[in-house]
């Protein structure tokens, strides 16, 4: 890019004001986007955000990108398919854990393995907030919500070692309540080549009394501060196996490698350089002659 | 001199029935004749019961046919199992090593045309399935083919596998021929030559497939599910060439998802399914459909509910098709008839999902995209336009703008500068922004609501002037008119024209845009018929409930078939006779 880059924060902010409850963790996240991207100068016409249904799934409407809500859990393919259509673009997945961890939990599961290289950011705030407070995916046992008036009764999942295990290239856990260090793990997390999985201790001020701001400021620790190797994988899980120490909690960037290739670079076309929303309609003639060959 | 056979492959599987199939279909091509071809098979990978018919003729071949005149037996088990459909006058080639015909109590009359495949073979090489090249050497002689294109279209088919596998199957052909010869077989057909042909042979699916790339196919994707899964294995085949994506997903839901962020980017896209993976997708559709994104649906029916029957044939989900998505939005279906149909529905599918940001569903059968014919040159050479992109927009530029005459926005895709927009699953304003939440029941956002819908509604009534109305086709003033819709219309011409060598005069409406509907033009066809006559492959006769609801007309006489098999002309010819008595 030979032209300076001036924009700000404030240049991806669209007219549409934030929705969420005042104190809400999805505050500090659309601050965070937006600082990560600015500080990797990437111009807004360059980014799609895509995200589900749920609150933190509102945010694409609140940024000048280009933006895209699709239904209930299917950022992840939908984001994909933009990705594979136009991989010059930086295509970023949002939403909650109802959303990624629940019903799109097959997507999460896929895109981890597939490794194209989408960001996909969960705001994870324990129980499903759009529609006022039931179980999630990941609402600890006993937890008492409108659908569990007797305590959850299901073990949670944790999303962190599932997408370790599931291979992605790039796995970290951040906290809404340490805007510096979140904007860092984003920014680390859109400039990695490769799937990048980032999941935020957001909480849900109105619906979860539990794992509020004070409950995790008490417990987070930050890996880095441990002289954590972030290509060691055992020691990643470990990390993310801390989930159910009561007092510890850790973020950060969990697990990093670089040298693995991507779905693009794997991908016969994209390989070549090949984009495929930009390539030409029609036909050649060789293209037509070895296509039909076999009619013949 | 009989110009019109149908020959029969029975065999299991494993037993190479469809390589087979395809050989014979494409030498038979070669020969200037017009072919057919259609497995019937089962969800099993080893043994089991299945056929491949052919049927060759020098006019135009309109059905597989009925009666085989030549039956090739390939193992013991499938000459039982196929007894009750052996007509009397029918030649049988059959291993005679393995199968004692005399022992099955067949029809008195057949002709019996014995052959020691597993010895004959062994001569040459240990390899089984050359049996098959043997057998089909004493057919040719039957045929009186060419010796020269036989062998030409054998060398394309297995050329690749080297030089090694053309000479054995190259033996193994001259030994069936001379054994044919030795044995006194009389042919059907004496021996001459052909004129070369420039005929395609091609399936449904096939023939789709090449309409989507001559149309700037740019991203595919699917779960595999039969009937539509060929047309994965068929792109996949050629990606190296293309610079295009296909994409194997993790469920259905996922390939819808795909193919509509690709469209989003500006990519032609397009997936496909069968009923059970298409309504996995009908919430995406609904939600490609409100964001006004382009997209291409293809669901090729198999025998339902639920797993129904995977591998036969049915017309079953028009109805699934019509309410696939909650909510009202502009939904075009097209239903090819034939294979020629077939190439222009993947042509015109994606154009109009462009051009008007809508939804296309192609809705196939598995008769439909499974069987093999022979066509004139598809013309795959096309300059395509494309549709409603702006590629300089003014900064604030209205993606939703309201005031277009045929309700189509022009739209920007992401890269583009000052293109910056929203969509959502969620009803909006003019720019993209969401009047779903803080802003539903406003007073403002009252009228929007309203206009959002009838812009995205009125689409259909500029698409309906791009379709070709349907004609009648037959003589005007016929005592009967059969209406049909999918994959029978050629059966139903196969019908008409045995039934006007009897003398019996019908005419013939084919449906072949379901929506949006020529009302008008289907009403007057309908309102001036004497009789009406619909042919379903279906039970509860969808087609004739919809035409009644958009038309008022009630046709009175229906055939269906049901049990998974295609309809075939003798059951139309019976029911126009039971109609007309």
């Amino acid at each position: 890019m030979t032209e300076e880059f001036n924009l700000t924060i404030k240049d991806y902010v669209s007219s549409f004001r934030p929705t969420w409850c005042p104190g809400c963790g999805n505050f500090s996240q659309y601050r965070a986007i937006r600082q990560a991207l600015v500080e990797l100068e990437i111009p807004p016409e360059e980014i799609v955000v895509v995200s589900g249904i749920g609150c933190s799934s509102h945010m694409p409407n609140f940024l000048d990108t280009y933006g895209l809500q699709t239904v209930h859990g299917r950022g992840i393919p939908v984001a994909t398919g933009i990705r594979l259509a136009n991989p010059e673009l930086t295509v970023l997945v949002y939403g909650g854990d109802g959303d990624i961890y629940g019903i799109g939990g097959n997507h999460f599961l896929h895109a981890c393995r597939r490794n194209v290289d989408i960001i996909t950011i969960v705001s994870n705030n324990f129980v499903y907030g759009l529609t006022t407070g039931q179980a999630s995916a990941t609402t600890p046992v006993g937890t008492i919500t409108r659908t569990t008036p007797r305590g959850s009764i299901e073990n949670p999942i944790n999303p962190v070692a599932v997408a370790l295990s599931a291979g992605a290239t790039f796995v970290a856990r951040a906290f809404s309540g340490d805007l510096k260090h979140l904007s860092w793990v984003l920014k680390e997390a859109i400039a990695h080549r490769g799937f990048a999985y980032v999941d935020v201790l957001s909480p849900c001020i109105t619906f979860n009394r539990n794992q509020t701001f004070d409950y995790f400021r008490d417990k987070v620790f930050k890996v880095e501060d441990d002289n954590h190797d972030i290509e060691n994988l055992h020691d990643a899980i470990d990390y993310a196996n801390q989930l159910s120490v009561q007092d510890r909690l850790p973020i950060g960037i969990f697990y990093q490698i670089e040298n693995k290739t991507t779905y693009e670079e794997r991908d016969f076309a994209l390989n070549q350089g090949v984009i495929p929303a930009q390539a030409s309609l029609e036909l050649t003639d060789e293209q037509i002659e070895t296509i039909t060959k076999e009619f013949y | 001199m009989k110009k019109d056979i149908t020959v029969r492959f029975v065999g299991s599987a494993g037993d190479g029935l469809v390589s087979l199939g395809l050989l014979f279909g494409k030498i038979l091509k070669m020969h200037n004749f017009n072919v057919l071809g259609f497995r019937s098979y089962q969800s099993v990978i080893r043994g089991g019961y299945n056929t491949y018919q052919i049927r060759f003729c020098l006019d135009e071949v309109l059905s597989v046919g009925e009666d085989a005149d030549i039956i090739f037996l390939l193992n013991k088990h499938v000459a039982t199992l196929h007894k009750p459909m052996v007509n009397s006058n029918a030649m049988i080639i059959y291993d005679s090593e393995y199968i004692d015909l005399d022992d099955m109590d067949y029809p008195q009359d057949i002709i019996k045309l014995p052959i020691p495949l597993a010895s004959i073979t062994k001569e040459i090489s240990n390899l089984k399935v050359l049996k098959n090249t043997v057998g089909f050497g004493s057919l040719s002689y039957l045929l009186g083919l060419d010796d020269e294109l036989v062998k030409e279209v054998i060398l394309e088919q297995f050329g690749a596998k080297g030089e090694k596998v053309i000479e054995t199957n190259f033996q193994a052909l001259e030994m069936g021929l001379k054994f044919a010869e030795e044995n006194g077989w009389l042919a059907i057909w004496e021996k001459h030559k052909y004129e070369k042909a420039r005929q395609m042979i091609i399936t449904g699916n096939e023939a789709l497939a090449l309409g989507m790339l001559s149309a700037g196919l740019k991203f595919y994707s699917g779960y595999p599910m039969t009937p539509a899964t060929s047309i994965v294995h068929y792109l996949t085949k050629h990606l190296p060439r293309l610079g295009m994506i296909v994409k194997q997903t993790e469920d259905e839901i996922a390939a819808v998802g795909m193919a509509v962020g690709a469209a989003y980017c500006g990519a032609r896209a397009a997936t496909g399914t069968s009923g059970g993976g298409f309504s996995l997708m009908t919430e995406i559709i609904g939600m490609a459909a409100i964001e006004e994104i382009p997209l291409v649906v293809i669901n090729s029916q198999r025998a339902g509910p639920s797993t129904g029957m995977a591998t036969k044939t049915e017309q079953a989900d028009l109805f699934q098709i019509f309410g696939a998505s909650q909510g009202e939005f502009p939904k075009v279906i097209i239903a090819p008839g034939t294979v020629q149909e077939s190439f222009e529905a993947g042509i015109q599918s994606l154009e109009i999902a462009e051009k008007y940001q809508v939804v296309v569903i192609v809705l196939m059968d598995l008769y439909l995209s499974e069987h093999m014919i022979t066509v004139r040159k598809l013309n795959l050479k096309r300059k395509n336009q494309r549709f409603q992109i702006l590629t300089n927009p003014e900064k604030g530029f209205k993606r939703y703008d309201l005031a277009t005459e045929t309700g189509v926005s022009p739209r920007t895709i992401p890269g583009t500068k000052d293109g910056m927009f929203f969509t959502g699953s969620s009803e909006r304003n003019e720019h993209g922004t969401s009047i779903a939440s803080t802003l539903a029941g406003l007073p403002d956002t009252l009228p929007i609501r309203e206009e959002m819908v009838k812009k995205r509604m009125k689409k259909l009534d500029f698409i309906l002037q791009e379709l070709e109305a349907p004609k009648l086709e037959g003589p005007k003033d016929a005592k009967l008119t059969i209406i049909s819709w999918g994959s029978t219309v050629n059966i139903v011409r196969d019908a008409r024209k045995q039934l006007e060598k009897e003398g019996i005069e019908v005419n013939h409406l084919h449906i072949r845009y379901v929506l949006p509907f020529h009302t008008e033009e289907i009403e007057t066809i309908l309102k001036n018929a004497k009789k009406t006559l619909i042919i379903e492959q279906n039970f509860t006769g969808q087609m004739r409930d919809y035409v009644l609801m958009k038309t008022g007309v009630l046709i009175e006489n229906r055939l269906s078939r049901w049990d998974g098999e295609p309809i075939v002309p003798s059951q139309i010819v019976g029911k126009v006779k039971e109609v007309l008595k």
